[in-house]
């Protein structure tokens, strides 16, 4: 059996190989993909939509379903991660530690976790006492890496960016900081139900200001229709302006479902402990 | 001004050939991290210089921002490189790995 899944994997592979000797060179000016649509993205680009970097105006205009949809994915992507992972069952034993002294109370049998003072701390058993050092660069660092998201969102149609990118570096911020204290700093301070709502605001966000544009009168996605809600803009930039309305529900949706992901995987879905 | 910037480049350069040399032969996981910690620092400071005095050729207010910013990557990489290789050898001391003596050295 192994040995027929061992040709059938060979021949798939030698077929494959075959067909890429089809394919036009590297760079050949007469292959197909540089004969019709590259030459007119790179032509019209800036005059069709106003945005200076050209693929961001493919990505988010031209191709904006496709990018609507990659959305969506990874919406699905969390809602799978918390529907398969997600385990809403308390667990039975819990740890207490005790701050000034270093005892360790473990209390057996107990549905519900006790409620404790500010001399006893939360513990499991992937327990390490935090770094002062890696927590205090965390702490520095962590808000410089948010504006820097922002920034990356927010230049999206003016140089390498966009919703995706920001949205990642955005939510590694955070788990940089489940990372650098614990997974409990962040489940207390990044509500599950916030990330919830997020994720699927994102997503909203992008598919409205697409319905928007059907509403004012044209076509889903048509984003020169927005013109009357931006008076102030007089550089007829108005689907650039679009754009970075749609990068920001994708850097939204991208953050929430980052987080949801890793807090999900790390504490096998109990959201208690983890790294 | 050209003279200035190939030396601090040049400079850089052969800091971060020091360090991949080192990364390579040093005989342990510990003492790797550590040219790989000092690269960050000071190959990274010298070929900043460089590359913010290059670019200061024509002075404005444009070039002065983008050096700025250069400076910034500096700072930032001064502040995270070194914790990061703290972080990575305080987790080999939790995992439990030895640190490399004379003695043991074979093969």
């Amino acid at each position: 059996m192994r040995f027929f899944a061992f040709i059938v994997v060979c021949l798939t592979g030698a077929l494959l190989l075959y067909g890429t000797g089809e394919f036009p060179d590297w760079g050949d000016p007469n292959s197909p993909a540089s004969l019709h649509l590259s030459n007119y993205y790179i032509e019209n680009a800036l005059n069709d939509t106003g945005a200076p970097n050209f693929v961001t105006a493919v990505v988010a205009d031209y191709r904006g379903f496709d990018t609507m949809f990659e959305t969506a994915v990874i919406f699905c992507g969390g809602l799978a991660c918390f529907l398969l992972l997600r385990d809403f069952r308390e667990k039975k034993d819990h740890y207490y530690r005790h701050i000034p002294t270093g005892v360790i109370l473990h209390v057996k049998d107990s549905q519900k976790p006790l409620t404790i003072g500010k001399e006893f701390g939360y513990m499991d058993k992937d327990w390490v006492p935090p770094d002062l050092i890696i927590k205090t660069v965390c702490r520095i660092l962590i808000p410089f890496i948010q504006i820097y998201a922002m920034y990356v969102v927010a230049h999206g149609d003016y140089s390498p960016g966009g919703g995706f990118q920001g949205g990642v570096i955005f939510g590694s911020s955070l788990i940089l900081l489940a990372i650098s204290y614990d997974l409990k700093t962040l489940v207390k301070r990044v509500k599950e139900r916030v990330l919830g709502i997020f994720a699927a605001a994102g997503v909203l966000l992008y598919a409205g200001i697409a319905a928007l544009c059907m509403l004012m009168g044209g076509n889903f996605l048509d984003y020169s229709k927005l013109a009357p809600l931006v008076p102030w803009n007089s550089h007829h930039n108005i689907r650039a302006i679009g754009m970075l309305g749609v990068e920001i529900g994708v850097g939204i949706a991208v953050m929430a479902v980052m987080l949801i992901i890793y807090i999900n995987i790390v504490s096998e879905g109990r959201h208690d402990e983890g790294l | 001004m050209n003279i200035i910037v190939i030396v601090f480049i040049s400079f850089g350069l052969l800091f971060f050939l020091g360090g991949a040399i080192g990364i390579i032969r040093m005989p342990d996981f510990y003492s790797r991290l550590h040219p790989a910690g000092k690269l960050d620092t000071l190959a990274t400071l010298s070929m900043v210089i460089g590359l913010a005095l290059f670019n200061l050729h024509h002075f404005s207010l444009g070039t002065l921002l983008v050096s700025i910013k250069l400076f910034l990557i500096v700072f930032f990489v001064s502040l995270a490189s070194p914790t990061a290789t703290h972080t990575i050898v305080d987790a080999g001391m939790r995992a439990g790995l030895r640190h490399w003596t004379k003695k043991k050295q074979r093969g």
